[in-house]
């Protein structure tokens, strides 16, 4: 692997000075160096809003600003050195040269420096910022939301959600609001395994965005299926305008982006402290991952949070509204949308008013999400979705008053994200014990509340099992990636289903022999839901295993599963999977295995939980049933 | 280790990157203009990668409004440019409510329009019954939708 140690930036302070030579001082009547002891007496650059407006975190030898743009510092040493950055900040405002002057470029600094000095402004140049009153007096900044976006229906990828964070005006209409986004920024003319390598060690750099929050609902709720929570936070208008001030001062600004801790919802939490530097909310996380539910449960045990609203995703509310109306209707507005029924027909039908009216905005609502999906085209689509809405419009009539969407139990409210395990059972009549831990995200038997459902991410899970009987402790299992997304089909919707698990796992061999082995199984297919079963989902599969008791060192499977996956009450779940592969190439001959398995999970507490699982397995010469109780600890 | 996560990752990734979605940019006016606006064109195999790092390959600016400035704008209203850059960015959106006589971004218009609370009803109700002339035809601009809008709603 290629070692990516020497970054660039090392240089840039270099190349500032070189581009930059010494900036040319006004006549300041020694208020600069005034203003410079009193920073100084009060070690100003030792304050913790420094810190915070500069990204400083504790280093080797001092501090050290997480951000790594060059012209984020005025100071050529300014990442390293604060005592410098300060005066360097309160040179600039005193440098008429600059453009757009230093206030303008940095008003967090400026507002902070301005208020602990007490600067009298009168002694500086005087200098304007039209295009920062612009966007100030269009944000209109009075309050302020943490958004949290739950995971993408159909990519558990996408599972851990992101968070972001709005700045609400005076407006009612939350639509009017603006999201502060922080995202790595891909090159799209990257090829796939650079992608990879930078988007998962984080090699992109990581920017602010400020755009409308309508543009977030439409790429979330209308896109993507994600439904979105609103958490209103108490901050006062004072706070939320320095943090958008201190937002304002960051446009354009890169850090490195950290897939693991320095990420989206790490870094927003430095703008929640520069809104309220009392809250310390970037140094609880220790730990070598944050999640955005992470970043939620920080800030809501800060505190900071009064209220939540949901904001159902579209999907969602298409999905409620296709509940509330019958079949018929139901397929009546897909013919709709499709463009086999004249809008006419149905105002013109025998339906009541208020089913008309339901009918034609189930309509409207899917042919919109046929075009986003990039089933119909545009000029189809604007003709057909006018002549439903046209059609609409003369039923007066509301749809009928559908009970509110009920709103799933926030995502705070799942379990935590690491989870160890301890577990006894019995493997062919020999009894073992096994101990486990995986750091994240959810499994299908974890307690289901608070995730999405037929869900499931899991990052390296290792277990480690002892048998008393022969003394031998064996690694069972090393999985470095089990993917699972079930989304189920219906009369509207057909997504696809699949899995993707990889990692190290203990193979059964004939005459008793167990063996590591590398495993690689990928596998897609549908899921319905089916009411008295749950889930069930069908799924053609393939498997890799990589070991040196095979012919060949390899065997490559096909085959197929099928499994059933239910929430039988709180408590109570059911899972079972059957799968079969046939050897097709490499050892053809101990490619072939069965497996089915049933196990029912069981809800301790939000934390805790209790799995029974039984497992047969069967191929050429092995014949092995595995019955397991765990007990896992999620923390 | 590190080895095997990347291996993993690029596994994953081709898998997941056979899926591609087609190159549609739709510029233009009209309605479904805006609808891909801010999500730009990304293959699963992006999707993927974003989704896992909250990456985007959206241009990542300080976007104050999300409109395209080549469509023909509004003549009685060019004070409010809010509710300009609003009818333009959500005009599928904003049909769709007034089709409907209700709705989030119908109320968004007629806070922007300064429409008293009381008289929202009678506001929504007249905009319903006055679609066809607010959205005459599919390739209709957000200008026509903005200026029918004020005028049926001082007639009524």
């Amino acid at each position: 692997m290629r070692r990516h140690c020497a970054r660039p930036f090392f240089f840039f302070p270099l190349l500032l000075l070189l581009l930059f030579p010494s900036p040319a001082w006004p006549e300041t009547d020694g208020y600069l160096a005034e203003l410079k002891g009193t920073a100084e007496r009060r070690h100003l650059q030792d304050d913790r809003y420094w810190d915070i407006l500069l990204f400083y975190k504790p280093a080797a030898g001092g501090r050290k600003s997480l951000v790594d743009d060059p012209k984020f510092f005025l100071s050529p040493g300014g990442k390293r050195d604060p005592g410098a950055e300060l005066s360097a900040t309160l040179d600039a405002m005193f440098d008429n040269s600059l453009s757009p002057p230093a206030r303008c470029r940095f008003p967090a600094r400026y507002e902070w420096l301005k208020e602990t000095l007490q600067i009298d402004t009168a002694r500086l140049p005087a200098q304007e910022c039209p295009e920062l009153d612009n966007t100030l007096r269009a944000i209109n900044p009075k309050s302020a939301s943490l958004i949290f976006s739950s995971g993408h229906m159909n990519a558990p990828a996408s599972m851990f959600g992101h968070t972001f964070l709005r700045l609400d005006s005076a407006y009612e209409s939350p639509l009017l609001s603006y999201a502060v986004n922080y995202a790595a920024t891909i090159n799209p003319k990257d090829s796939g395994i650079s992608y990879a390598f930078k988007g998962i060690f984080g090699f992109y750099p990581g920017y602010y965005s400020i755009l409308p929050y309508y543009a977030k609902v439409r790429e979330y709720a209308a896109m993507e299926h994600r439904d979105l929570w609103e958490y209103r936070t108490n901050l006062t208008e004072t706070e939320v305008r320095r943090m958008t001030l201190h937002v304002l001062e960051m446009q354009g600004v890169y850090m490195d982006y950290y897939f693991l801790d320095e990420n989206c919802s790490y870094d927003l939490l430095f703008l929640l402290e520069a809104a309220r530097p009392s809250v310390a909310l970037t140094d609880r996380h220790k730990e070598f991952f944050v999640t955005p539910i992470d970043t939620l449960r920080s800030v809501l045990a800060a505190g900071l949070i009064d209220n939540v609203v949901f904001r159902a995703s579209t999907a969602r509310r298409i999905r409620r509204m296709a509940e509330e109306a019958g079949a018929a209707e139901v397929a009546t507005a897909k013919s709709l949308a499709y463009g086999d029924v004249e809008p006419s027909t149905v105002v013109e039908g025998p339906l009541p008013p208020p089913e008309k009216a339901r009918v034609l905005d189930l309509a409207s609502d899917f042919t919109q999400y046929l075009y986003r999906k990039k089933e119909i085209p545009k000029s189809p689509y604007q003709e057909r979705y006018l002549r439903i809405l046209a059609a609409r419009s003369t039923v007066v009539a509301p749809s009928p008053e559908s009970p509110p969407i009920p709103v799933p139990a926030p995502p705070e409210s799942g379990h935590l994200v690491s989870r160890a395990s301890l577990a006894g059972g019995a493997r062919d009549g020999d009894s073992f014990l096994e101990i486990a831990y995986r750091p994240a995200y959810h499994s299908l038997e974890d307690p289901a509340e608070g995730f999405n459902d037929g869900s499931q991410i899991v990052f390296s899970e290792a277990a480690v099992r002892w048998y008393p009987g022969d003394e031998k402790v064996r690694v069972q299992r090393l999985d470095l990636i089990d993917i699972v997304s079930l989304s189920p089909r219906d009369a509207l919707f057909s997504p696809v289903s699949w899995k993707l698990q990889t990692g190290f796992a203990t193979r059964d061999f004939p005459g008793g022999v167990e063996s590591l082995v590398y495993e690689v199984n990928p596998g897609g297919g549908f899921a319905w839901k089916v009411p008295p079963l749950g889930i069930v989902s069908v799924l053609t599969e393939t498997d890799l295993a990589v070991s040196g008791r095979y012919d060949r060192s390899f065997a490559f499977g096909m085959g197929g599963s099928a499994g059933i996956a239910r929430q039988v009450s709180d408590r109570w779940g059911v899972l079972a999977r059957a799968r079969y592969v046939y050897g097709v190439l490499g050892d053809t001959e101990r490619g072939r295995r069965f497996t089915g398995s049933l196990s029912l999970p069981f809800r301790l507490s939000r934390n805790r939980s209790l799995v029974l699982e039984g497992e047969h397995e069967d191929a050429p010469s092995v014949h092995v049933g595995t019955i397991r109780l765990t007990w896992n600890a999620y923390f | 280790m590190k080895k095997l996560l990347v291996l993993v990752a690029v596994f994953s990734l081709v898998v997941a990157g056979t899926a591609m979605a087609a190159g549609n940019t739709n510029t233009g006016c009209g309605l479904g203009t805006v609808i891909f606006k801010d999500v730009q064109n990304r293959t699963t195999l992006v999707q993927v990668v974003e989704a896992t790092t909250n990456g985007s390959s959206g241009n990542q600016t300080f976007g104050i409004s999300s409109g395209t400035s080549e469509c023909t704008q509004p003549t009685k209203t060019v004070q409010n440019e809010r509710l300009n850059e609003f009818v333009q960015a959500n005009l599928d959106e904003l049909a769709r409510d007034i089709s409907a006589g209700k709705g989030e971004t119908l109320s968004t218009v007629a806070e922007l329009m300064g429409v008293p609370s009381a008289q929202r009803d009678a506001f929504n109700s007249n905009l319903q019954a006055h679609f066809q002339q607010i959205f005459p035809a599919p390739g209709v601009e957000f200008a026509h939708v903005v200026d029918t809008i004020v005028s049926v709603s001082n007639q009524g």
